[in-house]
């Protein structure tokens, strides 16, 4: 449910107690005042207690004041930076955070032995089954040839799948990496490709498309996976896992990062409540600007996404028998993960 | 749990740190000394304390009332009333 009070757009949801501060209006400067952040841009202001604030996401040119920052750090307030494309630049963190390095010492190794490609194969193949799973469930509602299409895909994803499972260890992962990419690369073709053919006419698009997006999908896709990605590196980060020390991916400067590894079987969150937005008519033109090239998310669509997204992470799934929290069930496989490596 | 402090304070001085420290700790300035908001059972004896030191104990007086959202809901706002939603913490994102 939206409404607006004080110019200011609020999302509700009943039960939460804590709430994250999104700042959004370009020119914003964020302060301090006793233990509350005071926000300011031109004649709109407003307090809010540091108590009441989990995270702090700016994604829009703003300035903040050192003083803010420490409130943000001595409150335990997770406080990220973002791009204009959601993807994070940096944080701030308390600095008692951080790897142990015991864990450290042993994620450096993960790449030359067995336990790295087992997590690896746990991760890829769990990814492709998400894939799978929610091409089966938009085949249900298809009753045209497009369902062919997509049960067809799908064998032959699962095939990749086996293929994948089926791989054994023999010296370093760097032997087989080219492998694992191949099969991850092939079935993620497929499946965005199917999932194009699902979407209403306008929406269509030909490939992935980052920096920039070529289509409003892929602009929706990867603005989301900007923020998941924040989420996986700070579930890291709290459970003494370096998100640097990666075992298959290789981020921009060609240095292996944990968080590329681990983001692959949780996509499927971004990519449900995405399909969602594009095939309940919830896109709006002015959701995206357009810039040379591609599309930028506007104001209006950031969000929009994101109070999509919140909602989703806070929503609970049965795991493990248990009711949880979506980004708790992150974080207790973040700490299993850190276990086993410390264990393995 | 839903927390309501009103209070009567005469110094000038002491009432403004009265009202900050309620802000701060999540309240919402309902009236000029009637604050609301949701707290948890720790944030409620923290203030009570601090609220303690501040005031002088022989003049000034501040009442502290928990009501629970139910109770919230059955009570009658007339006039100008204040956001239920808002004082009772159901937010989960706020753009700014």
């Amino acid at each position: 449910m939206l409404f607006s009070f004080n110019n200011i757009i609020l999302s509700v949801l009943i039960g939460g107690d804590t709430i994250k501060l999104i700042i959004n209006t370009p020119g914003t400067y964020i302060s301090k005042s006793g233990t509350r952040f005071k926000l300011k841009n031109g004649e709109n202001v407003q307090e809010i207690p540091a108590k009441k604030v989990e995270q702090i996401l700016i994604t829009c040119p703003s300035s903040i004041s050192t003083e803010a920052i420490s409130l943000a750090v001595e409150e335990n307030i997770d406080l990220v930076l973002l791009k204009m494309n959601g993807k994070p630049v940096g944080r701030f963190w308390h600095s008692k955070h951080g790897s142990i390095s015991t864990i450290r010492k042993k994620q450096l190794l993960l790449s030359e032995n067995e336990l790295g490609l087992t997590l690896v194969k746990e991760w890829i193949s769990k990814k492709i089954e998400n894939q799978t799973d929610f091409l089966k469930i938009i085949a249900m509602n298809r009753r045209d040839e497009r369902r062919d299409l997509i049960n067809e895909s799908i064998l032959k994803m699962d095939e990749r799948k086996n293929k994948l499972n089926s791989l054994t260890f023999e010296q370093n992962i760097d032997e087989i990496r080219n492998t694992i990419q191949g099969y991850e690369g092939y079935s993620s073709r497929l499946y965005f490709e199917m999932i194009s053919k699902s979407l209403p006419e306008k929406y269509q698009f030909n490939k992935r498309s980052r920096n920039p997006a070529e289509d409003y999908f892929n602009c929706m896709l990867n603005y989301g996976y900007g923020i998941l990605y924040s989420q996986i590196e700070r579930s890291c980060i709290i459970s003494g896992l370096d998100p640097y020390i990666g075992i298959l991916h290789v981020d921009n400067y060609n240095r292996k990062a944990f968080t590329f590894d681990l983001i692959e079987k949780y996509r499927i969150y971004i990519d449900k409540i995405i399909f969602k937005m594009f095939s309940t008519k919830k896109i709006k033109d002015n959701f995206f600007e357009e810039i040379e090239g591609g599309f930028y998310l506007a104001k209006d669509g950031k969000q929009a996404l994101i109070s999509e997204y919140n909602l989703l992470i806070e929503s609970k799934e049965k795991y493990r028998g248990k009711n949880m929290e979506i980004q708790n069930i992150i974080q207790l496989e973040c700490h299993n993960i850190a276990n086993r490596i410390l264990n393995g | 749990m839903l927390l309501w402090v009103i209070y009567d304070i005469s110094d000038d001085k002491i009432r403004s740190k009265v009202s900050k420290t309620c802000l701060n700790y999540g309240l919402y300035r309902v009236q000029k000394s009637v604050f609301l908001g949701d707290v948890n059972s720790n944030a409620l004896d923290e203030l009570k304390i601090i609220l303690e030191d501040t005031i002088n104990l022989d003049i000034d007086s501040i009442y502290v009332f928990p009501m629970s959202k139910d109770e919230l809901n059955k009570a009658g706002l007339i006039g100008q009333a204040f956001d239920k939603e808002l004082v009772s913490d159901e937010i989960v994102s706020k753009f700014f």
